[in-house]
């Protein structure tokens, strides 16, 4: 119907910035992944303008697969990826089934629970690493202290004293180094966006079928059968739905590695390209390109398992 | 039977103490921050003041003095508030379309539209920055309000278009009937109908403006950086200005949690696409 033809138009505008935004972008960044181009250079400050007469082929690709911290970036990458979202998922299922049921105070609670949310990631970030988890001044470092001088008064203690001179003295973690610093990333963020998937696991489960529910424990079923067979298979599409968001938002996870690791050798891809990037502009192109592959690997996967439920 | 309601008595008393401890533990950090931005910057580091302090306002009041605080917040506001109106601005249509009047690439489209969510914004870093520089954009409010509002123009369409779906068809087709014309639809019928799924979307967008910390770091400097620059940029005194970092960081979170604590239910159906109402 041709009445019919300006709504159908109006979804163009939205369809033709994202284009662009799209396609502008990473077009760019196709082209300098092919050429030599670097923002200093005495020697070759002909390298310093991008221009098709310093063609590399495919010379950026094999230096970027060349160098030490790429695969140490892709692997630091999965490994915090994966880390958050096996922790959330376990997390949250198993906090979303113990707040669903009613009792004194279920809303306060909830709005508790949910307010690391909408944290922003900077404040996220500076507030675990100094406050909580600086091994002198944070509040581990505090506890620590406070459990040496403990025990150590109680190593002084008649009777018993001879029992604590067995424990050792506990020394507090640094989450500055390489690869501690990648934890006190997973750390945070999982503080951050449990939250998040509590409230997904709890809403659905809300719309659990109570009648099967109570079949069930007519039938004498243990409340781990009930978890078990009922429970977690009403979760899977919800589960399906928290892993492909927060896949969505991890890949590309920045502020919290800017602020905790700066400098120590944690990275992560989109950290790698903000460092070659302040020089080398082929190499983090290229890098780019390949952080491009890796999410379209993990979105193409990701959209074949939710996708069809998205679309219900 | 009278053991069993005993036992499952203890059950639900131990339940709710678990629950609330969860609670609190997840809140803890929030609070913690707070408590911080009440204490001198000496006192915040000495274990003797961990609970038990003179609480001050100094950090709150030196705010602007030590952080400039109220520049990058109005920034903050000024970005965050336009990009979710230019948002909902092309997003409404594009729902609106999409939801009464699909064709056969509508699906696609939709999915089309998540999958460059999934694209790494670090890929076309420099790329961004050089076409703003060369455009004369960088650090210019405009330019954080465009780019805010691309980032989180596909959440907004897939949740608005979950909120529109739900308006039965004949409503607007009723509107048709009598003659008024596209924009009459979406003015008069389908915004009112879907205040609430417009509202609770805007509110999120916002929330996710403010918070966002790649290109608002990336693509200011000073003139139009918003507060996620503010605390990125100070994160290097480690242990010298907690009192202050915590009242500028309880600053900058404050609000947005406030705000959260109403879209709560609205986050759920909107951030899993309506698939988990």
């Amino acid at each position: 119907m041709s009445n019919r033809t300006l709504p159908r138009l109006l979804q163009s505008p939205a369809v033709f910035l994202l284009l662009i935004w799209m396609l502008v972008p990473l077009s760019m960044t196709l082209y300098f992944s092919f050429i030599r181009y670097v923002l200093n250079s005495l020697r070759k400050p002909e390298w310093t303008t991008p221009a098709l007469s310093n063609w590399r082929g495919f010379g950026n690709y094999e230096f970027v697969l060349k160098s030490k911290d790429f695969l140490f970036a892709i692997q630091n990458s999965l490994l915090i990826v994966c880390s958050i979202l096996f922790l959330t998922v376990i997390l949250g299922v198993l906090i979303a089934v113990l707040i669903n049921k009613s009792f004194p105070g279920q809303g306060i609670v909830r709005v508790l629970l949910i307010s690391p949310f909408f944290v922003m990631p900077a404040v996220n970030a500076v507030l675990w690493i100094n406050m909580i988890l600086d091994p002198v001044l944070g509040l581990q470092g505090i506890a620590v202290g406070g459990i040496n001088d403990m025990v150590d008064g109680l190593r002084a203690a008649p009777g018993i004293g001879w029992f604590f001179s067995l424990w050792p003295e506990l020394t507090p973690i640094s989450f500055r180094a390489t690869q501690t610093s990648a934890y006190a990333v997973i750390i945070m963020v999982t503080w951050q966006w449990t939250p998040f998937a509590v409230l997904i696991f709890m809403t659905s489960l809300q719309s659990e079928d109570q009648q099967q529910k109570e079949a069930a424990i007519l039938d004498g079923a243990s409340t781990w059968s009930q978890f078990r067979f009922l429970t977690l298979p009403h979760l899977g599409r919800p589960i399906a739905i928290v892993v492909m968001i927060q896949a969505i938002f991890h890949l590309s996870l920045y502020a919290e590695i800017e602020i905790v690791s700066r400098g120590n050798g944690n990275k992560n891809l989109p950290y790698l390209i903000g460092e070659f990037a302040n020089n080398n502009i082929g190499a983090a192109s290229a890098t780019g390109i390949f952080a491009v592959i890796l999410a379209n690997i993990v979105a193409i996967f990701l959209l074949r398992m939710v996708g069809k439920t998205l679309m219900e | 039977m009278a053991i069993v309601a005993q036992s499952s008595k203890y059950g639900q008393i131990s339940r709710t103490l678990l629950a609330w401890i969860v609670g609190l533990l997840f809140f803890f950090p929030i609070f913690w921050l707070v408590l911080t931005s009440f204490k001198t910057d000496a006192d915040a580091v000495k274990p003797e003041f961990l609970f038990f302090f003179t609480p001050t306002l100094e950090n709150y009041t030196n705010m602007t003095e030590n952080y400039n605080y109220w520049r990058f917040a109005t920034n903050s506001v000024i970005t965050s508030v336009f990009a979710t109106i230019f948002a909902l601005a092309v997003g409404i249509p594009c729902a609106y379309s999409m939801a009464f009047n699909p064709t056969r690439a509508t699906k696609d489209v939709l999915m089309w539209m998540l999958s460059t969510k999934m694209l790494p914004a670090a890929a076309v870093l420099y790329p961004m920055t050089f076409l703003t520089k060369s455009l004369g954009l960088f650090d210019t409010h405009f330019m954080v309000i465009v780019v805010l509002c691309l980032i989180n123009l596909p959440i907004v369409i897939w949740m608005l278009f979950t909120y529109f779906k739900e308006i039965p068809k004949e409503i607007i087709e009723a509107g048709q009937m009598d003659g008024v014309n596209t924009w009459g639809e979406i003015k008069e019928i389908l915004i009112p109908l879907a205040w609430g799924g417009i509202a609770s979307t805007a509110l999120l967008c916002f929330i996710f403006c403010w918070n966002e910390a790649y290109w608002t770091v990336r693509l200011t400097t000073t003139d139009a950086a918003t507060l996620s620059k503010l605390i990125e940029g100070n994160r290097a005194p480690e242990g010298l200005f907690f009192g202050r970092l915590s009242a500028v960081s309880a600053a900058a979170v404050g609000p947005i949690i406030v705000l959260g604590w109403f879209c709560q239910k609205q986050l759920v159906q909107g951030l899993s696409f309506g698939a988990v109402k």
